[in-house]
């Protein structure tokens, strides 16, 4: 008897599950720990319980799209503007109250979704084999240039940061010249590219090539030791180099939340939206995940300020482009034979 | 004749629910399909087509290897510790493919843990650039072959453990060397284990995952899953389903035919039971090493880098929620298996009181489950769940929230129950059908009712059997990737998920913990029923 009562609780809660009524929902494809321990904060600070899922992008959004009316989420969180420009048919309006509005810069967001962090998409090479002079003035499109032949390691084209930062190109030259110069940026490719951020620093670290394309923050993790102590030593063998700033600047990415379009409790995501670009949220994130603050009057990490904050930020490309350029990226990048 | 009974229509509804995926595959191919199905055909569809075969040609290749040598020394010698080798090489099934893959990626990228090695041992030096990179579909090669041999290794020695002495011995008296003797009596007629083993490896080989999509090469598996997610075409993603469903069912196929061959090899008349070979010094040697490399690279490697790396970064430990993580593997552990275990034992007595041939249908029906990739099956239950939801809400006005199944502890266990009732329902079926008829005759004659003769004389016949069913889906449970990352419910991670997470945001080494959690009960599990797996005869 005993274990049938067992059974048919076990039974009954897997029906019914648990429901609180104060509560927000996040899909979340951004999912470190340190975010719970945000999410954390804010439920001691409002009383509102943050229920989280994570998983990679496609399948959350997937989740969202099929479960339609009834989807629970309530935010989507994501590490990239690309993902929240391609998924805005399933959001909504609602991000515009003056706390957001005067936090975050126009570029940033939009209606329906926001930064909350910001990263750099820069070039990171090896002083040993790579000069002053032959940096001087080096851009995205100079990436291309033959003398880069054999040097040059980058992730593959199905990473969203690539995507992105060539939606950004396309929107600045137009697909024609892009596609030349993703042919160009295969041809200069040292190996083929596998891994992610971290492995190119690695590679360039290692002498396989002399420039890689990551983002800032992989470095500061690395220089941090939390990757330990090889990843620490490696990452003092490359240096960062911040391009285009002569021109529009560096490209810039975000890491964003997006009011989804069948929200439940819509006003208390706009509550963790309004909490996430507070002074404190952001002193916590800059810390922990080495991105550069959304807000003004936070500074960022120490390692991050040490690759120098003086650079010239694009803030010309709105990040809404990345999404819409995307299929035409994928497409010059799979036509130059980008893996 | 077919009666029309509660049990016939019970079965004819389990075998329509496990069989959904593969109808909402087989539907959908033929509706419309969006331009991208074109550009798919004319650039991206030979190359997954050719990394899929690329990949299961070396699988097959390699496992075949692995098994066989390793099968034939346990079986027909004895050299110091064969007996722990003999269960100790199936724990290799307790390292899932993508967590090999992990540890494969770790000990071999640049400033990895060899070079870590390599500069403890002989000081600094740049040995990034002599360490071979083993990555990408070599990389995947070697975590699917290493995850996956223990059944060939497992079939094989059953194989040759019921051949007969007195086959070998007409070998020697013909005067053939014991090298001819294997290649000519006990290699062929072990034939239909191997095939066997080596068809079910396929069959994981083809729908794997966590591994490729880790490495990201494009296989028929992850293109479905990338032309739904990132192209949102999901005819596209059925339409490859359905090349990959055909390579699968022609595996299945060949592994049926095998098994059945398989049968005319066990003991009969004049058994006699192998005399193993007993090896002494230099001679004990091979097996020795042999078994012992197999036992350290599949098993022993990727848990030292697991053990390294929960050292080296003791600090993830504290981030996890271990006490969680363990309930809720065990919630779905027994949810599922006890559901789907009470629903096989039902409609095999069903079957057997009705005496219906539907049962024999539902056989073949409910291998679909087994047979479609998990990542497939997920999609497949969820575009359904959403179809039948609008359909229903559109036409009938009845409204079903779609979180019934979506995001559910309950879809997650339908899901599973999905992909894992035929693994139960034949496991159950196969002791069923040793049962005689002619002793539930003999109960009833003693007045027993249905029910007494169910519980007292059945269920104590089944037991064993039941156990190791019981066993087996638990196992399958706590290595389930694919399934559970897409449909669970709010704050809810089990080892696997909590390591793929950690894995795909570039924290291996926080994948670790859980990652090691999921291999020791994993190896728990095997432990307890390798004494069924290995004295069972088929």
């Amino acid at each position: 008897m005993k274990k049938t009562l067992i059974i048919s609780y076990l039974f009954l809660i897997a029906f019914v599950g648990s429901s609180f009524a104060n509560e927000v929902n996040i899909f979340s494809a951004r999912h470190y720990d340190s975010d719970v321990q945000l999410y954390e904060k804010f439920t001691a600070k409002t009383g509102i319980k943050v229920n989280v899922i994570s998983g990679k992008s496609g399948a959350l959004e997937k989740r969202i799209i099929e479960e339609g009316a009834d989807s629970k989420a309530d935010l989507y969180i994501t590490a990239d503007a690309g993902r929240l420009g391609a998924f805005e048919a399933n959001l909504q309006g609602g991000l515009t109250s003056a706390a957001i509005k005067s936090a975050v810069p126009s570029n940033f967001r939009t209606s329906k979704w926001t930064g909350i962090a910001k990263r750099a998409r820069i070039i990171y090479f090896a002083p040993e084999r790579v000069s002053g002079a032959e940096l001087a003035g080096l851009t995205y499109e100079s990436l291309a240039d033959p003398k880069w032949k054999g040097r040059l390691v980058i992730r593959s084209s199905n990473n969203i940061y690539n995507q992105s930062l060539v939606a950004s190109l396309i929107k600045n030259n137009g697909k024609g010249k892009v596609a030349d110069w993703s042919k160009g940026m295969v041809s200069n490719m040292a190996r083929s590219p596998k891994g992610n951020d971290r492995a190119q620093i690695l590679a360039v670290a290692a002498g396989e090539a002399d420039l890689a394309v990551a983002n800032t923050y992989y470095l500061a993790l690395m220089l941090s030791g939390k990757k330990g102590p090889e990843q620490q030593a490696a990452a003092k063998k490359v240096k960062p180099f911040f391009p285009n700033q002569d021109g529009r600047g560096t490209h810039m990415n975000i890491s964003g939340a997006g009011l989804v379009k069948s929200a439940p409790n819509k006003a208390n995501a706009i509550k963790l939206v309004e909490f996430l670009l507070s002074e404190e949220a952001q002193n916590h994130i800059v810390n922990n995940t080495f991105e550069y603050p959304m807000i003004k009057g936070v500074s960022p990490h120490p390692l991050i300020v040490n690759m120098g904050l003086d650079f010239k930020q694009d803030l010309k490309t709105k990040v809404v482009n990345y999404g819409k350029r995307q299929a035409d990226a994928l497409e010059v990048m799979t036509a130059a034979g980008w893996k | 004749m077919t009666k029309y009974n509660i049990w016939f229509f019970s079965s004819i509804i389990i075998a329509s629910i496990v069989a959904l995926p593969i109808i909402t595959v087989f539907l959908s191919f033929f509706s419309e399909t969006s331009s991208y199905y074109s550009l798919l055909k004319n650039t991206f569809l030979y190359e997954y087509i050719f990394n899929s075969i690329i990949i299961l040609f070396f699988v097959i290749l390699i496992t075949f290897f692995l098994g066989v040598i390793s099968a034939y020394f346990l079986s027909f010698y004895e050299f110091p510790f064969s007996n722990f080798f003999s269960w100790a090489l199936i724990l290799a099934f307790a390292v899932p493919g993508y967590i090999y893959a992990f540890s494969i990626i770790a000990f071999f990228e640049n400033y990895g843990t060899a070079f870590s090695l390599l500069t403890f041992l002989f000081g600094e030096n740049n040995y990034n650039l002599v360490i071979p990179k083993i990555d990408g579909i070599m990389g995947a090669i070697f975590s699917i072959s290493f995850s996956l041999f223990p059944y060939v290794y497992v079939l094989t020695r059953a194989s040759f453990h019921y051949q007969s002495n007195n086959y070998i011995e007409v070998g020697k008296n013909l005067g053939l060397s014991s090298r001819e003797t294997f290649f000519k009596i006990i290699l062929p007629s072990a034939r239909p284990a191997i095939v066997a083993g080596l068809a079910l490896v396929s069959m994981e080989c083809l729908s794997d995952f966590g591994t490729v999509s880790f490495f990201s090469i494009n296989t028929l598996t992850t293109g479905i899953y990338n032309s739904w997610l990132s192209f949102d075409d999901l005819n596209t993603a059925n339409q490859i389903s359905f090349i990959l469903l055909l390579f699968i069912l022609f595996l299945f196929s060949i592994e049926t035919f095998s098994r059945k061959e398989a049968k005319y090899h066990q003991p009969g008349r004049g058994f006699k039971p192998i005399l193993k070979i007993k090896l002494v010094g230099k001679k004990a040697l091979t097996p020795f090493i042999i078994c012992s490399v197999i036992l350290f690279v599949s098993f022993l490697f990727p848990v030292s880098q697991m053990i390294y790396w929960s050292i080296k970064f003791p600090k993830y430990f504290h981030n996890l929620n271990i006490i969680n993580l363990n309930l809720n593997t065990l919630y779905l552990v027994l949810l599922a298996s006890i559901s789907i275990i009470i629903v096989s034992l039902l409609i095999n007595y069903g079957g057997r009181v009705s005496k219906s041939k539907i049962l024999n249908y539902l056989t073949n029906f409910s291998v679909s489950g087994y047979a479609i990739p998990g990542v497939i099956l997920a999609v497949a239950f969820i575009t359904f769940f959403s179809n039948i939801s609008d359909i229903l809400s559109e036409n009938l006005n009845i409204k079903i929230s779609k979180n019934i199944f979506i995001g559910s502890i309950f879809g997650l266990i339908l899901a599973y129950f999905i992909r894992f009732f035929s693994l139960s329902f034949n496991g159950i079926k196969s002791s069923y059908e040793k049962i005689n008829n002619s002793i539930d005759e003999s109960a009833y004659l003693l007045g027993y009712s249905k029910v007494q003769t169910f519980s007292k004389i059945h269920i104590p016949h089944l037991r064993t059997n039941v156990i190791l069913v019981m066993l087996l889906i638990s196992l399958e449970v706590i290595k389930e990737l694919p399934i559970t990352l897409i449909l669970r419910p709010f704050n809810f991670e089990t080892f696997a998920t909590q390591a793929y997470i950690y894995a795909s945001q570039d924290l291996l080494e926080a994948a670790a913990i859980p990652s090691l959690f999921l291999i020791f009960w994993s190896s728990l599990l095997i432990l307890l029923s390798s004494r069924y797996i290995l004295s069972k005869k088929n």
